[in-house]
């Protein structure tokens, strides 16, 4: 129905994923970009579509400059960083379906690890009702957002550190057979984690996200055009976007764990014709261990309140029955906004993924988040 | 508006913003007050333009009992913020006046045996300067 099956992924391409890299943001996003099109056999200029989440008016057109962009593209917006990236499918089939574009690119990079030396929490420190209300008294940065919901998790449900801690032990597994993954030379047992000191309880460092360098890109066209460039597209079975109407404020949400997952993947998975269990494998925005379990909860994998003994016992590892974030994801591997899903994803489904290959792997979701704004974007082989 | 240079020391609020100032100033007077649709009853917060319920523009600030129930606390071990010595807890708490008024807060008298979602906790003001009262909670009973 609607927009499924009516675009591919053909190309795909990432910068090395580094704490601090030795290139500006310019620099990365442009590499990751060339990459992607020379990924689908394309010429560095052969897109007229455009998305770049998170860069203002010049860092867009610098990029096209860059790119050697000397014609005429579309520039679609939607929503935030890890959302706008996964939802960037949903813009790219409109944006094809009516005729403004016939091949997109969606490049997302981020350099905190060079330009925010931690200080991640500025975005936040800049919206106003945080400035007097929330960081006075503490409740800041992300970290202690969601270890919050964390926590409210926990007391409601049972939700346990040691389940918490499958989520990072598993994506840590993950990233060790990746030769682009940050953490793959750190390995985690469960031990380990449980012994290491809190950051904000109930949260550990291993809980939170990388901080760093990269950037990643994709490729999408028509899916007949994908089918004259390559033998394996990757098909857009489904896209959906959410949001939550009273999400500005984390603190104040009426759900207070509810993700806007609750709208996007019930959406995706009509668009797509599946249900949960006709998923082999998934790449959630990680950004905390406990908005996995959220996620998997909010998208129906399981009941709410069953997240945290849905994650034990190797289940969401490689090999178990619903493998999680397979690239290591942005706890291991490196944190650019679900960029790395949709790449991992895609090189899954191509039966690309070496030592990390989820067996027959047919059907794929990926997720952005962004505070009150979630997308879901379910991927199948060609 | 607040940067990553200001953070370099501790973050205050600046009690002469006009959308918050009778916040702060009531704090002052050891009062806890939120902004009331004067149409329909329903307390605003954070304070806004318009009555998410009913779209009235007119809201006054009114004092509350300040008392509350813990919903949620994080015991922050990392100095994430300048000038907080660790370890602390930030929670965020629910006045009984309406379960929708979720405040951020310090926790103080947190007891030996420890926190559940749910305890009672009642407002105290600290002040931390001639023009700004901070209000904390104390856990209680």
């Amino acid at each position: 129905m609607g927009l499924a099956r009516r675009i591919a992924i053909v190309g795909v391409g990432e910068t090395r994923y580094e704490r601090r890299a030795a290139r500006d943001l310019a620099a990365l996003r442009c590499e990751a970009s060339r990459a992607a099109l020379a990924d689908a056999g394309l010429d560095a200029t052969a897109f007229d579509g455009l998305i770049v989440p998170g860069a203002g008016y010049a860092e867009l057109h610098e990029l096209a400059r860059d790119l050697g962009m000397r014609g005429q593209f579309h520039a679609a917006s939607c929503f935030h960083s890890g959302t706008a990236v996964v939802a960037a499918p949903l813009e790219a089939a409109l944006a094809i379906e009516g005729g403004l574009a016939h091949t997109v690119l969606c490049c997302q990079g981020v350099a905190w690890g060079s330009e925010r030396r931690g200080n991640v929490g500025q975005p936040h420190a800049e919206m106003r009702m945080k400035a007097a209300f929330e960081i006075p008294f503490g409740w800041y940065p992300q970290v202690v957002h969601f270890a919050g919901m964390a926590r409210r998790h926990m007391e409601l449900y049972g939700t346990t550190e040691a389940q918490l801690g499958a989520v990072a032990v598993a994506c840590r597994r993950h990233a060790a057979l990746h030769d682009n993954a940050i953490l793959a030379g750190e390995p985690l047992a469960l031990d380990d984690y449980l012994a290491s000191p809190y950051l904000a309880e109930p949260f550990r460092s291993a809980d939170c996200c990388l901080v760093n360098d990269g950037a990643g890109a994709f490729v999408m066209t028509s899916l007949e055009r994908a089918r004259e460039l390559r033998a394996d597209p990757v098909v857009v079975l489904g896209v959906g976007c959410g949001v939550v109407p009273d999400g500005e404020y984390s603190s104040l949400r009426e759900d207070y764990l509810a993700t806007a997952a609750v709208h996007s993947a019930p959406r995706a998975f009509a668009m797509a014709g599946i249900e949960p269990a006709d998923v082999d494998f998934v790449a959630l925005y990680d950004n905390f261990t406990a908005l996995v379990i959220q996620q998997l909860e909010d998208m129906g994998f399981c009941a709410r309140g069953e997240g945290g003994p849905f994650v034990e016992g190797g289940r969401i590892e490689l090999g178990g029955a619903l493998p999680v974030n397979p690239s290591g994801g942005q706890l291991a591997q490196a944190f650019v906004f679900s960029v790395n899903h949709v790449v991992e994803a895609v090189r899954q489904l191509r039966g690309d993924a070496g030592a990390r290959q989820v067996a027959d792997a047919e059907v794929g979701v990926v997720t952005g988040y962004t505070g009150a704004q979630h997308a879901t974007l379910v991927l199948g082989c060609g | 508006m607040t940067g990553v240079a200001e953070l370099a020391e501790r973050h205050l609020p600046d009690p002469g913003w006009p959308v918050a100032k009778p916040f702060w100033d009531a704090c002052r007077a050891g009062e806890l007050r939120i902004p009331r649709c004067e149409r329909c009853g329903r307390w605003v917060w954070y304070p806004a333009p318009v009555c998410p319920d009913c779209g009235g523009e007119r809201h006054r600030w009114t004092a509350t009992g300040g008392r509350a129930q813990l919903f949620t606390w994080v015991t922050v071990h990392r100095g994430f913020l300048p000038g907080y010595r660790v370890p602390y807890v930030t929670a965020l708490v629910v006045l009984d006046e309406d379960p929708r008024v979720r405040l951020a807060t310090f926790l103080r008298d947190v007891p030996p045996r420890g926190l559940r979602a749910g305890m009672p906790v009642e407002v105290i003001f600290e002040p931390v300067s001639e023009h700004l009262t901070l209000p904390a909670f104390r856990c209680v009973g």
